[in-house]
């Protein structure tokens, strides 16, 4: 019995261990990507150093895709206690099997669906973001149930020594084998996606849902047709209007080119996981503000020539409004900006996601 | 302990407990798809993947000489993991017309390559466990006196 023997405490508690990690990490950055986009007082996000979401985001994706491998051994490592008798029992018992469905099933469902929103796959009939957000509280909070609930297991299993397997037992892998397997297949899960961020992994990422490629060198999330503005981008009639209480003032594409200039690297970095490094040019905003007198503590609000939606409009932070590296970009890599990355202006500023990074800008307001 | 032990439990079912109240605020049919898509995958789990897992086991256990289980064994989870990985981009369920940028590589082929690269990676150690002499010491080393099976062959 063989599989009795390797299965066991042992490789659950270090193989679980492996996972609290990925899952803490995962939760974590999840969290932090979801308190920029729904801003609350305490939340504070700096603008330095400027790949810091793309960081916090690639690790986001990273460690979930790295989670797939782990909870697979975790689950094979205890999968005969599904069997095991009473089946039904007590309470406490029932109340345990309970607290590990909950445990199980929002896990897979984080994953699964983290998974298929990464290559745009939307197979499930609900909302992905509220959803995947609500159900990351009762995944964090059914381990951290899991962990006080097996803790003296998990102590005494992190103290034994690996490979104290009776002797004479042993006909197979060992536990150190199960161990090394399972780092394999995280590194081997890791080589294959993260490419999408990672520029030298790009191409062995052979499953990544990006490859890094667009035009100008920039992947899309959103095209122009998609967003519905072809028209109105390259309607002559186009003013970028930026408005503070009563002081309005409208510029035209080549009054905004004739402005000082500036460029900054800046990653783009998406709630999805990718990023890709790239030269943006154009107006400070904060030279823009301060042609309709705007105050540097005041948030800004980002109005899109997309019809209105959840994305269209957007409010940047004081902070990064009045960041020295945010620019209403005009020319992306040396180029005028492509009309799928923002045609004719577009919004980039250090340490955002790339969806509130507005696109196709017609609007800018000082709040109050 | 015992109180490291009910600050978990306290903390954890709180942090469920909230998440359930956000799941709660959507209507019923969406609970419900919501529930349907989170227990599937326990049952796929649970009462798919791991007995064929087990019968693949078993079945390799028999038809396989021991120096193969191993490395058998790791390339199969290798596999899996990058079946599942592939799953959601091999036909491109995803791709729209308008965006060339999503799902722009060839994955039938990189999945394909990637298994291979794995299997012929599986191959080489196999080999060079039966060719290398220092292989061959590095397993009965790991092996008890006890141990009457997994000889290295003689001749």
């Amino acid at each position: 019995m063989t599989r009795t023997v390797l299965r066991g405490t042992a490789i659950t508690a270090r193989v679980g261990l492996a996972l609290g990690i990925a899952v803490a990490v995962c939760f974590i950055t999840g969290l932090i990507s979801h308190f920029i986009q729904h801003p609350q007082p305490w939340f504070w996000w700096p603008t330095r150093p400027v790949w810091l979401y793309r960081l916090t985001q690639g690790l986001h994706v990273i460690s979930g895709i790295a989670a797939i491998p782990l909870i697979l051994v975790k689950l094979w490592s205890v999968w005969p206690k599904l069997f095991e008798r009473p089946l039904i029992g007590g309470p406490v018992r029932q109340l345990e099997r309970l607290s590990i469905l909950v445990l199980v099933s929002s896990m897979l469902f984080q994953l699964s669906t983290g998974l298929l929103n990464i290559a745009q796959w939307y197979a499930f009939r609900f909302f992905f973001t509220t959803s995947h957000y609500a159900m990351a509280y009762v995944a964090a909070g059914a381990v951290v149930v899991h962990i006080g609930v097996k803790l003296p297991i998990i102590r005494r299993a992190l103290g034994e020594p690996l490979d104290d397997i009776p002797s004479g037992e042993l006909t197979g892998p060992t536990r150190r084998t199960v161990l090394f397997g399972t780092g394999l297949a995280v590194a081997l899960a890791t080589v294959v996606t993260a490419g999408q961020t990672v520029p030298w992994l790009r191409r062995v990422s052979v499953l990544a849902p990006r490859s890094g490629q667009g035009p100008q060198g920039v992947p899309v999330n959103r095209s122009a047709v998609a967003a519905g503005v072809v028209g109105a981008a390259h309607s002559p009639g186009y003013r970028l209007t930026v408005v503070n209480g009563d002081v309005t003032r409208r510029f035209t594409l080549a009054e905004l080119i004739a402005m000082p200039q500036a460029t900054h690297r800046l990653p783009i970095a998406c709630v999805e996981g990718w990023s890709v490094q790239a030269e943006w040019t154009g107006v400070v905003l904060a030279d823009l503000i301060a042609t309709v007198g705007g105050a540097p503590d005041a948030d800004m609000r980002m109005v899109s020539l997309e019809p209105p939606g959840p994305y269209s409009r957007t409010v940047l932070p004081a902070r990064h409004a009045r960041d020295s590296q945010t620019l209403i970009a005009l020319r992306l890599n040396g180029e005028p900006l492509h009309i799928d990355h923002g045609y004719p202006c577009r919004l980039i500023a250090p340490t955002r996601p790339g969806v509130l990074q507005t696109k196709w800008l017609s609007r800018i307001e000082v709040l109050p | 302990m015992t109180a490291a032990r009910t600050a978990l439990l306290v903390v954890g079912m709180a942090v469920a407990g909230y998440g359930a109240l956000l799941l709660w605020e959507n209507p019923p049919v969406v609970i419900l798809r919501i529930a349907v898509w989170a227990l599937a995958g326990v049952v796929l789990h649970d009462l798919v993947f791991a007995p064929l897992c087990v019968a693949l086991g078993l079945a390799g256990r028999r038809l396989m000489p021991r120096r193969w289980w191993v490395p058998v064994a790791m390339a199969g989870f290798g596999s899996v993991v990058l079946v599942l990985l592939a799953v959601p981009v091999y036909s491109r369920p995803g791709a729209r017309p308008d965006n060339p940028t999503v799902l722009d590589r060839n994955y039938p082929l990189g999945l394909w390559i990637s298994l291979a690269a794995l299997w012929v990676c599986v191959l080489a150690y196999v080999a060079l466990a039966r060719w290398s002499p220092v292989r061959q010491d590095g397993v009965v080393q790991h092996q008890r006196t006890g141990d009457v099976d997994g000889q290295p062959p003689t001749g």
